[in-house]
């Protein structure tokens, strides 16, 4: 439901359906989602996995634990409210260096977990319209599960700004991916791997900029997915940034087309002046500022969340209460 | 062969001036030559008993999963229905969050605990939707007196605003005929008799009483024609008419010893004429009627709005004087938890009761309770936090021998409650696609 008058829109709110821990992509761009959000600058909305392994939401747990309680002084303290969904399955856990480590987390059976089209339903729910954006990073199995929810295309239509699409492995789900790029009620921005190669996450920063807390759980993801010192590729980096900063001039658009998925499974765009989606380019010019971004962002501080209100009826009768208790 | 056994019409009433009794499942309601296939079987009923403030979960949660063994403190009083109950977890209600509209849980979780509908925020025109229950009722009423009863114990206005701008009306009603009319709950026991079995509930609270110097028992006025039927049926069948008559009789004397209650207990408000002054007596008396009028197939669909939600009732029948809503705001004062598992620990035991009414009344082979789903909710889970996932969630019954149960049953999270009111809807014989935020019929209920 939307309310009639709204004097000031909050930050815009994101919902990110990762592969989390397949690769490291997907780990730091959950870092600079919270980097953004703890300056305010975009809301998390939700957090959902899309491939089948526990472990991916036991990572995800630890690194939502580590936001939100590192700042009170708890690095592990209890995790957001937030739901975390991960699409449910059987495939046997595959050998991913950054799930090998034990995450500390509480997730030990899938009803501890979410079903992740239901949590970004009901996330965008809780959006103004127009005032959330989608990121996608991984295949397009909880979105397109989204898409047969009854009543969802419009409420798509009418909260989501942009769905940024990470190429990664969108593809690895082919009925998935296609079913998403043709029922896609909003504006798709493609970021291809050449962008994320072009721009990479600056790895000598894992050893300097994370260092404020040695259990740091995205360091520790860093060196586990790779022999260090390396730069990671980042697609997913890239689709964030420009979902969270459409117009801070750090990436340059294609022009308008419609993506499609070609015979080797390979997204293509066939240009059309109706088409509302785009391919996402690098800008050379911008780089290093990128890099910086990257690293600024990613390795930002927690901040404590803001503390919880109480409605006014439950103060005033708390109030009513303690006055007659005291009459007593 | 040759039968003497005369089959009894299901929908067969006994009828005398003024009172018109209906009557329960017989055994020769079952034609004499039925086979296994014909034998008509008892209907599916339903019910909701919605508790207001949520609960204390760390006293109501079981920790476990699969077959029922140690029941929480909470609990405990269901501990001798546990083959006959589910314990569901994991249940969420979306639309009782804030999403957009900010303070007000107590508002939207009970408007739309039964719509899955956000109620709009206002104390003026308001619109939240279709209950399901009224859907079914409409649907299965057909053969019945009535498509649904709305019953309650707590007098409580139906404007103004009851919580941050929501209106009365969303906090004070379970049921919703239409997205703008609720049907608000019925109080009084004898108002709910003489809907169910005679005419006089136009009748001022003095003439009533007058009157009733001279009345005779409803059974009285149908007594020629139950002896009529009683020498066609077999022993066990008027054994079944008497105690089910019994039952009846039963509830008149509650009713009349409610009449001439004097307030014991101060419960914190006015009693209206014939409400019992003591709650669980009230329950009962409302509960047993509930179980004559699924008995005797006067309706197959009810909700039970225990208390409205954001109630600041005290219980000084088990001597709490605080205010229940107030109580459940603890912030972790582990004296006021106290407080509040024990409040909610009477509740469950009344239910308790109930439950094990339906479970001996024999229909069949099977029980009452058996073609029951019976549900025990709160539309909030933790009162304090004012959550709306894990809602906490009882279905008693076996759905028509449908359902397995004796489980603990945890789904997966923002699982829609919705999904539970599909599956329902189906077992009550209206299959729907969606409803609410449904995403699809809850698994793991029906039998293999």
């Amino acid at each position: 439901m939307q309310p009639a008058k709204i004097t000031e829109l909050p930050p815009v709110g994101v919902v990110y359906d990762s592969n989390l821990g397949q690769g490291i992509d997907s780990v730091l761009a959950l870092a600079l989602l919270h980097g953004f959000a703890g300056k305010q600058q975009c809301r998390i909305a939700s957090l959902t996995v899309n491939y089948p392994d526990l472990r991916a939401a036991q990572l995800c747990d630890a690194i939502e634990r580590f936001y939100s309680s590192a700042a009170n002084g708890d690095p592990f303290g209890p995790a957001r409210s937030l739901p975390l969904g991960i699409v449910e399955g059987k495939n046997p856990p595959a050998n991913l260096p950054v799930l090998a480590k034990a995450w500390k987390s509480d997730i030990r059976k899938w009803n501890d977990t979410a079903i992740p089209e239901l949590v970004m339903r009901n996330a965008l729910m809780a959006n103004y319209d127009g005032n959330a954006v989608m990121v996608l990073c991984g295949p397009a199995t909880n979105l397109a599960s989204l898409l047969k929810l009854a009543d969802t295309a419009p409420l798509l239509a009418a909260k989501v700004r942009v769905l940024a699409i990470a190429e990664g492995s969108f593809a690895a789900d082919l009925p998935a991916a296609r079913r998403v790029l043709a029922e896609w009620p909003t504006p798709i921005i493609f970021c291809p791997r050449e962008v994320g190669a072009e721009l990479p996450f600056p790895g000598s920063a894992i050893d300097s900029d994370f260092s404020y807390n040695p259990a740091h759980p995205i360091a520790e993801a860093y060196r586990a997915a790779g022999t260090m010192p390396y730069d990671a590729p980042a697609p997913a980096l890239a689709a964030m940034l420009s979902a969270i900063k459409p117009n801070d001039g750090y990436f340059t658009l294609s022009g308008p087309g419609t993506l499609s998925l070609n015979s080797e499974g390979k997204t293509v765009l066939q240009p059309s002046a109706q088409g509302r989606h785009r391919f996402l380019k690098a800008d050379p010019a911008q780089r290093e500022l990128i890099a910086k971004l990257y690293t600024d962002m990613a390795a930002a501080k927690p901040v404590a969340p803001p503390p919880r209100r109480l409605p006014p009826q439950i103060v005033a009768e708390e109030e009513a209460a303690k006055k007659a208790r005291e009459k007593k | 062969m040759i039968v003497t056994r005369k089959a009894v019409a299901r929908r067969t009433l006994l009828r005398g001036i003024g009172a018109t009794v209906a009557l329960p499942f017989l055994d020769s309601m079952v034609p004499a030559l039925a086979t296994a296939a014909t034998t008509p079987k008892p209907p599916v009923r339903m019910a909701f008993v919605y508790v207001p403030n949520g609960v204390d979960l760390r006293n109501w949660t079981l920790g476990y999963e699969g077959g029922l063994d140690r029941m929480s403190r909470i609990l405990k009083p269901l501990d001798p229905y546990k083959q006959d109950i589910n314990v569901l977890g994991n249940l969420t209600h979306n639309a009782g969050r804030a999403l957009l509209d900010g303070p007000g849980d107590h508002g939207r979780c009970s408007a739309s605990y039964l719509t899955g509908i956000q109620p709009r925020k206002t104390m003026s025109d308001i619109r939240a939707g279709v209950s399901f229950d009224q859907i079914v009722g409409n649907h299965v009423g057909a053969g019945t007196s009535f498509n649904s009863l709305e019953v309650g114990l707590e007098d409580a206005r139906q404007a103004g605003d009851c919580d941050s701008g929501y209106s009365c009306a969303y906090t004070n009603n379970l049921a919703w005929r239409a997205e703008s009319q609720p049907l608000p709950p019925v109080l009084n026991p004898r108002a709910l008799f003489e809907r169910l079995f005679g005419e006089d509930a136009a009748l001022t609270p003095q003439a009533r009483r007058r009157r009733n110097l001279y009345r005779s028992s409803v059974l009285d006025l149908v007594s020629d024609d139950a002896k009529r039927l009683a020498r066609d049926l077999g022993p066990t069948d008027q054994r079944k008419l008497d105690e089910y008559l019994s039952s009846v009789r039963e509830i008149e004397l509650q009713i009349a010893r409610a009449d001439n209650d004097s307030i014991k207990i101060d419960p914190g408000f006015d009693k209206p004429y014939g409400i019992p002054a003591d709650f669980a007596e009230h329950f009962s008396l409302m509960t047993n009627m509930l179980t004559v009028a699924f008995q005797s197939n006067l309706t197959r669909v009810a909700t039970f709005l225990v208390t409205r939600e954001g109630t600041s009732r005290a219980y000084r029948e088990i001597g709490i004087p605080d205010g229940h809503h107030p109580l459940t705001h603890h912030r972790g004062q582990e004296e006021l938890m106290e407080k509040v598992a024990q409040i909610n620990t009477y509740h469950v035991a009344q239910f308790a009761k109930w439950v094990g009414k339906l479970k001996n009344i024999q229909e069949g082979d099977s029980t009452l309770l058996d073609n029951s789903m019976i549900v025990y909710g709160a539309g909030l889970a933790d009162g304090n936090k004012h959550s709306h996932e894990d809602l906490p969630t009882v279905m008693a019954g076996r759905g028509g021998s449908k359902f397995v149960t004796g489980r603990s049953i945890v789904y997966r999270k923002e699982t829609p409650m919705c999904n539970m009111f599909l599956t329902m809807m189906d077992r009550m014989g209206v299959p729907t696609e969606h409803f609410g935020d449904s995403s699809g019929p809850l698994e793991g209920l029906d039998l293999a």
